[in-house]
Parts: structure tokens; sequence; C-alpha cells
């Protein structure tokens, strides 16, 4: 099973919005906490400057240098700038350089974004600060650098950044892990569903005793399956038994009427008559017992009378039998064989029927002074039997439709033929399980070919799963 | 005057059956049971039975496998319903002598019936046939007629010898296939005919007498005048 279908399964791609949809709600969970906490910090410091504020106002202008001296021992982390300036904004005592660009001055306390500017330089820690004026007339400034609100918002988006492919990684692993049953499980409805499609309406999907939701679609595929092969055998049963019900009588007519042929003078006026009756009978018995004889074919599930036969020497049977046909009609016939062929596994019975007919279609096609080959090659899988012919061909359209009961294509009108041939032909490809391809050759002609694969070679004797 | 055994339920197949071989100089006796049929061909001294393959009491199959096993080797033509291929190798294998699909030509089941009467009355094998001037050398496959060597395929050798085997009787296209080339299917009107034109060509030269006659909607027949 390749990766890449894994991620097309169903269960990988709910896991995949599920995953993507929990990242998305952590994200949102984590971004709320991240505002509150930075509110929270936000709010602790401005009070804690809002204090510091209130309370030098309320300190003696005169001991107000000493008293910001011992708040400034008394920061040892260096979080709190301050500075005392006069009403041209002179600085008369503290760290802070100038007031700070961007602080209203208003008693408040508002964000410095871009730090302060400090007696000992620049410090571009974000801060908070506040502006007070002094009933003195000058104006007080602290200024607390909020460096830990920063750190703690770094700690929780890092956190983030954590948590994202912690979320991510397993749920990918995950979708990975439980995907691969169901589609284990739809492989398995694949392979079963492959001869259903191929015509053998026996078969069934598999049940796992789990009854899952897949059971439940299998089980619910397994009966419309019950329901056609039921369908189909009464429709077939019905076609037999009239082809069968009316073979009986036709017999008795046409020996009626050979009995009255036996008593009829030759040169009767009315004996011709009868020998035109006998010939439609013949004709009518002959579609009869083909028809018959594909309901049988199709009946034949078994391949126990399979055997490794020589299809050389059955093809060669088939030339020998049809060349006299062939010179008749004074139509060249020839076997191509460019390589020798493995014995082939089936019912070489069958195969010369289903040849024969091949080739008995082909010269009934083929204008007088034309072409017909039974050409034989070995593919890769197999042997492939070509029969070629330089008649009308069959056109593409109709090239579906031959291969049923009772079809003649446009140009087949003026033959004589049961429209079968080619039905019996795909009922014995089928139950060999070799293909019949129907083409166009170069020269406009047909080009009907059987193909032997999946016939089992020689050499393997088993037979696939759930045949025989 | 032969005398034939035939062992059928179905009433108006029975009559059929009878009426042809009667009317072809055959003593018919019929019986529609298995247990009987058996009986009185164990007992009844028959040149030839024909079988039906479904019965009642006992089938066509146990009837033939227990004449065989008892040492009856009368030739039996087995007729049944079910014509699939294993059913036929089925009812060979029992010991039937030849197997017939219904619905069937009378001729065709005459014609088959008579072939079984001619082969079982053959003696030891010949080495040569002959019928008027037309000579078969069995061991050397050639053929002459009139003392002239007729160039003959292979195919045709053993169509001739067929022919000949079985001469005066009527071939259908589908016992001359079956015997010549051993395929179980009617390969249809035309290759026969094609098959025994040729052979007929060269057979019956202008001039000579022709030995390979066609009846009209039945088949082939090879026979001296």
């Amino acid at each position: 099973m390749k990766p890449i279908d894994l991620w097309r399964s169903g269960t990988s791609r709910l896991l995949l919005v599920y995953g993507g949809l929990f990242a998305l709600w952590c994200i949102a969970l984590i971004g709320v906490i991240q505002w509150d906490t930075q509110r929270y910090l936000s709010n602790v410091v401005d009070l804690k400057i809002d204090h510091i504020s209130e309370y030098f106002q309320k300190i003696d202008r005169a001991r107000l240098p000493e008293a910001l001296a011992v708040t400034e021992s008394l920061d040892l982390r260096d979080v709190i700038s301050h500075g005392l300036f006069d009403a041209q904004g002179k600085l008369l005592l503290g760290n802070l350089a100038q007031i700070p660009a961007g602080l209203p001055l208003d008693g408040k306390v508002h964000p410095l974004e871009h730090g302060v500017q400090r007696v000992e330089g620049h410090h571009p820690v974000r801060a908070r600060g506040i502006a007070v004026h002094l009933p003195s007339g000058e104006l007080l400034v602290f200024v607390r650098d909020t460096s830990v609100i920063d750190t703690v918002r770094a700690i929780i988006d890092r956190a983030m950044l954590w948590s994202l492919p912690l979320v991510v990684i397993p749920g990918l692993l995950g979708a990975l892990l439980l995907s691969r049953r169901p589609l284990r499980r739809l492989r398995e409805m694949e392979t079963a569903v492959q001869p259903i499609m191929r015509g053998d309406l026996r078969r069934r999907l598999p049940l796992s005793p789990r009854r899952d939701e897949l059971d439940l679609l299998a089980g619910i595929v397994n009966s419309m399956l019950d329901e056609i092969e039921r369908l189909m055998g009464e429709v077939k049963g019905v076609c037999d038994n009239i082809a069968h019900d009316l073979r009986t009588p036709l017999t008795r007519l046409r020996a009626q009427l050979h009995g009255l042929q036996r008593e009829t003078a030759p040169d009767d006026p009315r004996a011709a008559l009868i020998e035109a009756t006998i010939a439609d009978a013949d004709a009518l018995l002959d579609r009869f017992r083909a028809l018959l004889r594909i309901s049988e074919l199709e009946d034949l599930h078994r391949r126990a009378g399979f055997d490794d036969f020589d299809l050389a020497a059955t093809l060669r049977h088939v030339v020998e039998i049809y060349t006299p046909l062939a010179e008749d009609k004074r139509i060249t016939f020839a076997l191509e064989a460019t390589e020798p062929l493995p014995p082939l596994r089936g019912d070489p019975h069958l195969v010369f029927e289903a040849v024969s007919n091949l080739v008995d279609n082909a010269i009934k096609f083929t204008p007088p002074q034309g072409r017909v080959r039974l050409r034989t090659s070995l593919e890769r899988e197999g042997p492939r039997i070509d029969v070629i012919d330089n008649g009308p061909g069959i056109r593409a359209c109709d090239r579906a439709a031959v291969v049923q009961r009772f079809y003649r294509g446009a140009s087949a009108q003026s033959e004589a033929g049961q429209g079968l041939g080619l039905a019996i032909v795909t009922a014995i490809a089928k139950l060999h399980s070799f293909r019949l391809e129907i083409a166009e050759c170069d020269g406009g002609g047909a080009k009907v070919s059987l193909l032997c694969w999946a016939a089992e070679p020689a050499a393997a004797q088993s037979l696939p799963a759930g045949m025989g | 005057m032969p005398r034939a055994l035939t062992i059928e339920d179905d009433t108006v197949t029975a009559g059929e059956i009878v009426a042809e071989l009667t009317r072809r100089g055959l003593a018919v006796d019929w019986t529609a049971n298995g247990r009987d049929g058996y009986e009185r061909a164990r007992d009844g001294d028959y040149d030839v039975i024909t079988l039906d393959r479904m019965l009642p009491e006992l089938d066509g199959l146990s009837v033939v496998t227990r004449l065989r096993e008892g040492g009856v080797q009368t030739p039996v033509l087995m007729i049944s319903a079910l014509s699939d291929v294993d059913e036929r190798v089925r009812g060979l294998r029992a010991g039937g002598d030849d197997y017939l699909t219904k619905p069937f030509s009378p001729d065709e089941m005459a014609a088959r019936v008579e072939v079984l009467l001619r082969r079982h009355g053959g003696g030891p094998r010949e080495t040569a046939l002959r019928v008027a001037d037309l000579e078969l050398d069995l061991i050397a496959r050639v053929a002459r007629r009139g003392g002239v060597e007729l160039e003959l395929l292979p195919t045709e050798f053993r169509l001739l010898e067929f022919l000949v085997r079985q001469s005066g009787q009527i071939l259908t296209r589908t016992m001359i296939f079956e015997a010549v080339w051993g395929y179980h299917f009617d390969p249809g009107t035309n290759v026969i005919e094609v098959h025994i034109g040729r052979l007929r060509r060269k057979i019956d030269t202008p001039g000579s007498i022709a030995l390979i006659r066609t009846v009209r909607g039945s088949g082939y027949l090879l026979e001296a005048h």
C-alpha cells in the first residue's frame, strides 16, 4: 500500500481536519491565555507605578531627593527609572536623561514602546511610565520596564510553538495508522469485486466479524448481488427454456419435413419448397443450438476438465479444417507462427471451437480473393492468437455489441450467419479467463484476438482461490 | 434382422426411435424403465441398444456400467438431454459407444445406430478396405480407384476411410466431424461440405461412377451402385 494512498483515505482526511481544528483551537486557547496574562501583568505594573507616584506626590519636596535615592537603592534589579524635571523639562534629579518622548504628562500610566533615554544611555526595553506634576511645578516621572511581561509572553509563545508539532505529528501518525485497516479492507473488497465485474456473479464481498460501517456497506452490496444473480438466473432460465422447449418440436417438424421430402419425387415442383422449408428449419435449429451452447458454456464454472494442451497443434487443426473452405472462396488463409508456443492450460475442444468460430467468421466476411491470417505470438503474459482479415472490419461502435447474443453488425446482414459466433467465443474466453479483443487492422479489416494470459501456465497446477 | 432395444421413458421420443429403426429394418423392443431395460439387455440377445440417460428406477449410466461389468458387450447409443462435454465423457467412460444429445433428428440417431451395428459386426482389424473399384490400403495409407493411385492429403484419407468403413450408411456432418477430427460440436454446413466436395473431385473423376452421394437434408453416403 503506497503512503500516498493512505493520505487519500477518508479516515486520514477526517483526522487531518480534526488535527487542524485542534491546532487552531490550541492557538486560540493559548492566545486567550496570552492576552489575559499580559493584561493582568500590565495591571500589576500599572498599580505599582501608580502607588509609587502617589507615594512621592505626598512626600515633602525637601525630602524628595533622599526618598528617591532610597527607592533607587532598593531597586536592585534596576527596573525603575525616575526623574525629576523642572518646568522647562531640565533634569534635576534621577537617572532618566529626559522626559520620555511620547509620554503624556497627565498623571496616568502609559506604555512606552521604545524604551527610555537614561543618563547612562538608551535603555531599549519596553516600559510603562507615568508623569505627575508636583505642587512645586516640577515634573516627576517614573518608568518601570516591563521586560518581565515580555518574558512571560515569550514563554507562552514558545510553549505554543512546541505544542503545535506535539499536536500535529501524533495526529498525522494516528491518521496513518488508523486509516491502514479500513484501506486494507477496501483493497480486499476491490480484489473480491474484480471477478464479479468480470461476470462471476456468485462471488460476494468479504465481511468481517466487527460489523462496522464497511461491513454494513458490503452487506448491502452482497444483498444487491444476490438479487442481481437471482434475476439474471431467471432471465437466463427463461431464455434457455424457450430455446429448449422450441427445439424439440422444431426437431420433430424437421423430421416430418424430411419424411415428406423422401416421399416427394425430386422433379415434383413441391420438392424445392420442401427443401427451402427444411433449410429454414435447419437455420432455426442452428440458432437454438448456439443459444443453448452459450448458456451451457456460461454454466460451466468448473475448470476440472482443464488440462495442458498443445495450442499449436489445435491451431494446425483449425487451419487444416478451414483451408479448403477458404480456398473455395479463393481466400488466402495461412497460419503465421513466429515462435513456439508453450502448453496452454484449458479445454482444447473449447479453444478449438473458439478459434474455429473466429476463422469461420473471418472467411465468411472476407470478400473473394481476400486474405485471412491466423497469427500466433508469444507475449510476456502468454500466447496471443490473432485472426486478421481484410474484409469490411467491425465498426468501433459495434464492437461491444457483437459479442452479445443475437447481434450482427451492419456488414453482416448480407451474409448467412447466426450472429452467435462471437458470443460463443466470448463465453469460451470467459470460461478460460482469456480476453477477446476486437480491433481494426492496418488494411481496414477486422482483427479479433484471443489473449490467453489469465490461464495459469502449465507449471502452476494450483487453481486461483475460489475457482474450481 | 438385427434386433434393437430402446430404453426410453419419454413415449414420444421412444415412438420416434422405434418408428425410425423399424423403418430401417430393425426389430425394436421398447421399455420405459431402467431396471427392466437392464434385465432385458442382459438376458436378451440384442445387436444394439439405445439408452436414455435419465430413467426411472435405474439411470442410464448405471445401466451401461452394470452391463459392461456383467460382460455384456452390446453396443450402446446413449441419448441424453444433457449436452455438456463432461456428460458426454462420463457416458462414454461408463461404457457407452456413442452419445447423442436430445433433441435429435431421427436420421442422425438411425445413422449412429447403424454405425454401431456395423462396428460391432466387424471382425479382426482389416488392412485393406474395398468398395466397388475403390481400394484403401490402410497400412500404406494409399487409396486407388480402378488401380490408379489417388493423391490424397492425410485428412482426406481419414475422411475417405471413415466413409468407406461405413459405406452404405448415411453419415451426418456431426458424425463425420467427430470421427475424422475428433471434435464434438456442429461446425456448420459449409466446412464438411467443402471437404466432401474436394474428396469427391478426387475420387469421382469424370467418367467414373460417383461413389459419394449427398443425401439432401441428412448427410453423406458412400456406396457402390
